[in-house]
């Protein structure tokens, strides 16, 4: 199979060739902005797929996909596709034995009928789903360092391996948030509910802010699992705690409520610019 | 108050006249190392007072999955431990490994198939390996619209039998794993599949499809347990001219779909065959397909001789939400509304529990069990009353229960001794979308699809019902909607599951969690019962691994 995947992938270079005037419409219109193509995607079908491919990946997402991923590809019994980075698909020609093939021991299965060219179609449709479109930084990257380490931010926050694991790590954060989402996130951090997938539970509500009361006193953090039994928290010092739940006293889960402090009023807006240009760069280590 | 179909369940029940001549049987030919006889008709039809074993998919041909074993109980459940495990045989085959298997248990051996379609029989002592059967299968089989799973076998006699997923049945050597015969089914290459463990009524193996989310026009096939060779096939869309046909237009009919793909029951009084029936196709644009939609979404009783149909009832007509039928049909005896009857008992995909007189398929109750937001009620024929508004839509329309249903495949449990009817629920909404669809043979013909509510706005629940009511006796909430199922005990204990992994037993009385084991892995199958020399086990797989439970 994979060798027969290559000797097919190959032959999309001809359609690619034919295809490259819509292609460079399709980019100038804003169409497909694909985050910085690694090696081996300068060479994938999706780097120069046209509107009219993704439109036609789209329909066929629907029929395919939809079931389970959700018709946004939001996700649902299967994970939330609009991500840049994808667990089993790292590079373009994974994505496309993914669909292809499935992935043994999940309930994702290969895609049955459609041909090289419609696989292909698919995945520049996921592709777009997680693809952030280019923006302008606000600021000075350089001086957002010196922002990130005058706030505190480590104090929760991994990034290239440093700092204590609280909130979500921040090492890649700028390949899958732009500038408006970061700069809510600093300003706002209630206003929005980041979502996770996991073959077990589906799609849930990650980094969700949850209280108990047990006989010992009251815990604050966030949200590392949860069963029919138990509940895991990681609360503000990083510390992890689990919990019967048929021993609390109370058991709230704060929808709407981050734990992360709000820095509309202790940042100045030049700070703000930068410290989000800097987490725009942030793109994981080489 | 109900009436008990049995009563007076002892560990060993051995003054059942069949059961005793089964048991001296295997006593007096098990010393001389004679050849196995794994399952007789004669055992099958005693297969639910028998504790040792546990014969067919459902413990017993009222499809009751109620253990009549004591020996674990509220008193001794905490005490429950892991006895033996055993991790399923690895495969190259992409897209498979989800386990959703039922195993069975006829004397000192287990026979258990594994994803996608293959058989292993096990020592029930020490859960060894005796034989492992891997039909070859192709890469590039079709399944459209389910993942590469099967979820049990069936035994007659010293033949074990395996419907694979590239639409084939398979009779092995219940010994060796031998292929004693196999036979093409249907073609794959349009869709049709098998996922289901067949069930064998006197000599016929019963098999049903699975195919109408490619548009297949599904069936019900009956083979000689012997030869293999096909005795009768029963559509579930009717042709032009046949009883039903009217409640299609034009071409329709032959992408009408009706799947059959779950195991049905048997009644060996009244000589009648229990199957359900799936979606129409396209699944969600019902403007291709004006009409009911016969037999689509209903249960159908058949001569097990001829196949032929003696009487239906559809629960949805025009299903647009994908809300098969496909779910296991319980015979159950006992009083409603002051007069003794006959029934089917079936906690519907569609958020209803129904209870269908099994002697001529006359509607008798519905309630709702779940949340769901398309009906205002069923009246006093069966049929939904439909809420305006609830159709799937190109912007998309929000609708409980989702189109996995309210429950699904996986297997509810039924107390005759206490007229409980257990179900594991799933509480989720959906957002449903229509768009376009094109009949081309052997790709997905679906006409829409469906956005279901994220994780923490969905939970699920195991349900206890009177049986006779459909009112609600206790819940316990689950995290997340479960794909696994339950079986009750003589003991007072319902044995559930849930996606985090957890395999549980719960008080049968008040749903009290009595006991659990992390499992560490999702759990899609039911469990089961049998006993080892005069030990209780329960069983259960989650993940790649079966575990099997007891106290000693």
């Amino acid at each position: 199979m994979p060798s027969d995947c290559r000797s097919r992938y190959r032959r999309n270079f001809l359609l690619q060739a034919l295809l490259l005037p819509l292609t460079l419409l399709a980019c100038a219109a804003g169409v497909s902005n694909q985050p910085e193509p690694a090696a081996a995607a300068a060479a994938s079908p999706i780097a120069t797929m046209s509107s009219v491919d993704l439109g036609n990946g789209q329909r066929l997402f629907r029929v395919h996909c939809a079931r389970c991923h959700g018709m946004q590809g939001n996700g649902g019994e299967g994970p939330s596709l609009r991500r840049a980075q994808l667990k089993h698909a790292s590079d373009d020609e994974s994505l496309f034995t993914v669909i292809n093939e499935g992935i043994r021991g999940t309930g994702m299965p290969g895609t049955w009928a459609p041909n090289d060219d419609e696989l292909w179609q698919i995945a520049g449709y996921v592709r777009s789903l997680g693809a952030l479109p280019k923006q302008a930084m606000p600021g000075d990257p350089g001086a957002g360092a010196l922002v990130y380490a005058r706030s505190g931010c480590a104090t929760c926050h991994i990034s290239n391996g440093q700092g204590r694991g609280v909130g979500p790590e921040l090492t890649e954060v700028g390949l899958r948030r732009n500038a408006e989402y970061l700069r809510r996130s600093l300003t706002n951090p209630d206003a929005d509910a980041p979502m996770s997938s996991n073959q077990i539970t589906g799609h849930i509500n990650a980094f969700l802010t949850v209280r108990v009361v047990a006989a010992d006193g009251e815990y604050e953090g966030l949200r590392i699992a949860e069963d029919d039994f138990s509940v895991q928290m990681r609360d503000i010092s990083g510390a992890i705690r689990s919990f019967d739940k048929s021993k609390l006293l109370r058991y709230e889960k704060a929808f709407g409520h981050s734990l992360m402090p709000g820095y509309e009023t202790t940042l100045s807006t030049t700070d703000a610019d930068d410290l989000v240009s800097y987490l725009m760069n942030l793109k994981g280590t080489q | 108050m109900n009436k008990p179909a049995h009563t007076d369940r002892l560990f060993f029940l051995i003054h059942h006249p069949t059961l005793l001549r089964i048991l001296l049987l295997s006593a007096l030919t098990a010393g001389a190392g004679t050849a196995l006889a794994a399952a007789s008709f004669e055992a099958l039809l005693a297969d639910e007072a028998n504790g040792a074993d546990w014969l067919s998919y459902s413990g017993g041909y009222r499809s009751e999955r109620f253990s009549p074993l004591t020996q674990i109980n509220p008193a001794t459940v905490a005490d429950l431990k892991v006895i033996w495990a055993y991790q399923m045989q690895p495969t190259d085959m992409p897209g498979a490994g989800l386990q959703e298997t039922t195993p069975l248990v006829a004397g000192e051996v287990m026979y258990l198939s594994e994803s996608p379609s293959s058989v292993t029989a096990l020592d029930v002592h020490s859960g060894r390996l005796l034989w492992h059967f891997a039909p070859d299968i192709s890469e590039e089989v079709l399944h459209i619209g389910f993942p590469k799973v099967n979820r049990g076998v069936a035994l007659l006699n010293d033949t074990v039998f395996i419907a694979t997923l590239d639409a084939r049945l398979f009779a092995l050597d219940a010994g060796t794993g031998a292929v004693r015969w196999q036979t093409s089914v249907a073609d794959n290459a349009v869709g049709f599949s098998l996922t289901l463990a067949p069930l064998v009524v006197k000599n016929l193996v019963i098999i049903g499809m699975s195919g109408a989310e490619a548009g297949v026009r599904a069936f019900i096939d009956a083979y000689d347990a012997e030869t293999g060779k096909r005795v009768w096939r029963t559509y579930t869309v009717p042709a032009p001219g046949e009883p039903g046909s009217e409640s299609w237009q034009g071409d329709s009919w032959q992408t009408g779909g009706g799947s059959t793909w779950l195991t049905g029951s048997y009644d060996p009084d009244l000589d009648l065959l229990y199957w359900t029936t799936g979606n129409p196709a396209p699944d969600w644009n019902g403007d291709l397909r004006p009409g009911d939609n016969l037999f689509t979404c209903s249960l159908l009783a058949l001569d097990p001789a001829t196949g032929r149909l003696r009487w239906h009832f559809q629960y949805t007509p025009h299903d647009t939400h994908d809300w098969d039928a496909n779910q296991i049909p319980v015979l159950i005896d006992g009083n409603v509304e002051g007069r003794a009857r006959k029934l089917v008992a079936l906690a519907n995909r569609n958020a209803f529990y129904y209870l269908v007189d099994r002697e001529n398929g006359e509607f008798v109750h519905a309630s709702p069990y779940s949340r769901q937001t398309w009906a205002a009620g069923i009246d006093d024929t069966g049929r939904p009353i439909l809420l305006p508004d609830k159709e799937p839509s190109e912007e998309g329309t929000l609708v409980w229960p989702s189109l996995q249903g309210a429950t699904n495949w996986f297997s509810p449990s039924y107390n005759p001794d206490t007229g409980q009817f257990f179900v594991a629920n799933r509480r989720m909404g959906a957002v449903y979308y229509k768009a376009d669809a094109e009949y081309e043979p052997g790709t997905p013909f679906l006409g829409g699809g469906e956005q279901a509510l994220s994780g923490d706005e969905a939970a699920g629940a195991i349900v206890a019902l009177n049986a006779f009511n459909g009112e609600q006796q206790w819940e316990f909430v689950l995290q997340s909607p479960p794909w696994s199922g339950v079986m009750a005990t003589a003991g007072g204990l319902v044995f559930g599951s849930s996606n985090e992994g957890y395999f549980f037993a719960l008080n049968a009385a008040s749903g009290e969690p009595l006991w659990r084991f992390n499992t560490g892995a999702h759990i899609r199958t039911n469990p089961m019962g049998f006993a080892v020399d005069g030990n209780q086990r329960v069983a259960i797989t989650g993940g790649q691994t079966l575990f099997v439970f007891g106290l000693q």
